[in-house]
């Protein structure tokens, strides 16, 4: 406890390098927070869009329904779909009545021998998408299809990507941090190495002596990690209508306050790892206190 | 308590401060290390507190040897032995009472017992006024009472003393020696002194261990030295 006094008074010291630390950290993990909060939303959208029908194969008029089906048990035998459903002329219409049905003038121009018989698919991976499509784009009862096989796709490219920058630039702002919480802790035993000195000479162990350091370190780490996290926390609580909004029907809002308070852990482990190997390096190239 | 079994130490420089020295001090002994400049006097005491280990030979305290030690041993060792420096390596940026705590804070005890123990000590080296005195706030013999105080705080066995009165007029020198003399008779604390003042050696009438160029060449008690 007292040691951690001392930390204390030694950081209201000399209190800009202190601060340029934290905020290191406050950034690295800022960015941390945002690429995290990227990633994990991208994995809603795409888990999102999974879970609707990703191939719809309408069939010609002609077509009749036991063929239809027939066509969707080859379709299972392939073990590329998740689900099928059939959707006949009547059930088609019925579900454009419901959708229209504030809309007479809508309504009244459509009769179900508009609305053409489909199959909705679901795929069991995106990647299954596009061997849907063709086998569908084979058949000659289908008259057209629509797959959002690209939107798939490329978000799933996307989530890639930004996991991937996200690595490497988080990675690089981890590194900063590790250097100036190195350089700040170096300061600060070059500044104390009279009484290092002499607190070796009185018996002190080199655990006792390299702790204020490693307690410095974890403040900066803890210090960095909970701007961050209430940063994001902020932002997002800010932003949440207008990111709704963009998002449309797929519902992210309201995130549990667990979320953020794992994210605060994560955070603030990881940051507290660096603080601590920092002054760890920093003691051992400046102090040689293994 | 402390014996030294033909130990000699080479720098690296190629210098051999002490060459095949064999010497026992008993507990509770009073004993000056005299002997010119670069004689091995500084020598003598840093291989006691292993700030630095001999060439070659042992030295055992209490019969363990100390040569042998890990490094985590190290620091309960110096725990065993106060040392005021020859430079005293006070702290300036802190006040008397601070640099008199430091021993007990390495020991992680409470601040209602440091206060006490520093206090107690104070009193007895006689500078309990100067509690709140920095460094560069005390007069001639103040400091090296503020280097004694740190260096017996925490009770040790062993008590070293490098060059106490170097830069103190004859008056404050045999005060300060005079205390440290009141120390290994009430605690019963062996002191061992290394010093070039023939005045002070002659006047306490110790045992008197005289070094010349690393070696001992008289070993005596309640003996004399003349220096040059």
């Amino acid at each position: 406890m007292k040691q951690a006094k001392d930390t204390l008074k030694q950081i209201r010291r000399s209190p800009y390098q202190a601060i340029a630390a934290a905020l290191a950290m406050s950034l690295t993990f800022f960015v941390a927070s945002i690429f995290i909060i990227l990633i994990f939303g991208g994995q809603l959208v795409l888990l999102y869009l999974e879970q609707r029908p990703q191939v719809i194969a309408f069939f010609s008029d002609e077509t009749k329904e036991s063929r239809i089906l027939e066509i969707a048990k080859e379709i299972e035998t392939t073990g590329l779909s998740k689900e099928i459903k059939y959707v006949s002329k009547e059930e088609a219409y019925e579900i454009y009545r419901e959708r229209f049905k504030d809309d007479p003038l809508l309504l009244e121009s459509v009769t179900a021998d508009f609305l053409p018989a489909h199959l909705e698919v679901s795929a069991q991976k995106v990647d299954d998408i596009k061997i849907l499509t063709e086998d569908f784009r084979q058949r000659e009862e289908v008259e057209s299809i629509v797959a959002p096989e690209d939107v798939i796709g490329k978000l799933a490219n996307v989530t890639r990507t930004v996991r991937t920058a996200g690595l490497i630039f988080v990675s690089v702002l981890i590194a900063i941090s590790f250097l100036i919480i190195i350089m700040v802790v170096g300061m600060r035993i070059a500044l104390r190495r009279d009484e290092i000195s002499i607190m070796n000479l009185v018996g002190a162990t080199r655990w006792y002596i390299a702790k204020p350091f490693f307690i410095e370190g974890a403040l900066y780490g803890i210090i960095g990690a909970s701007i961050a996290t209430f940063l994001v926390y902020s932002l997002l609580l800010f932003y949440s209508p207008q990111i709704q909004n963009f998002l449309g029907p797929i519902q992210i809002f309201p995130i549990s306050p667990l979320f953020f308070l794992y994210l605060w852990l994560a955070q603030a482990l990881s940051a507290i790892t660096v603080g601590v190997l920092g002054a760890a390096i920093a003691l051992y190239r400046y102090l040689r206190v293994k | 308590m402390i014996e030294f079994q033909s130990v000699t130490k080479k720098y690296p420089s190629g210098q051999t401060a002490l060459e095949n020295i064999d010497l026992k001090i008993e507990s509770g002994e009073f004993v000056f290390v005299v002997g010119l400049s670069g004689a091995g006097k500084s020598t003598l005491l840093r291989l006691l507190t292993r700030e630095i280990i001999p060439t070659s030979g042992k030295i055992l305290f209490n019969n363990e040897d100390i040569i042998s030690y890990k490094k985590d041993k190290i620091p309960l060792l110096r725990r065993r032995i106060g040392t005021v420096f020859q430079d005293f390596k006070l702290l300036l940026t802190r006040t008397v009472f601070e640099n008199v705590a430091v021993p007990l804070d390495v020991l992680s005890k409470g601040e209602t017992e440091i206060e006490k123990e520093v206090s107690l000590v104070l009193e007895k080296v006689g500078i309990l006024d100067k509690s709140s005195s920095f460094p560069v706030q005390l007069a001639g013999g103040e400091v090296q009472r503020t280097a004694i105080a740190r260096a017996i705080i925490s009770k040790p066995e062993v008590l070293l003393a490098d060059e106490p009165t170097g830069d103190l007029d004859p008056k404050n020198s045999l005060a300060v020696v005079g205390l440290l003399e009141k120390i290994s008779k009430e605690d019963k604390t062996t002191v061992i002194m290394a010093t070039h003042n023939s005045q002070i050696v002659n006047h306490f009438k110790k045992r008197v261990i005289v070094l010349e160029k690393g070696k001992i060449v008289k070993d005596q008690k309640e003996g004399r030295y003349e220096a040059g």
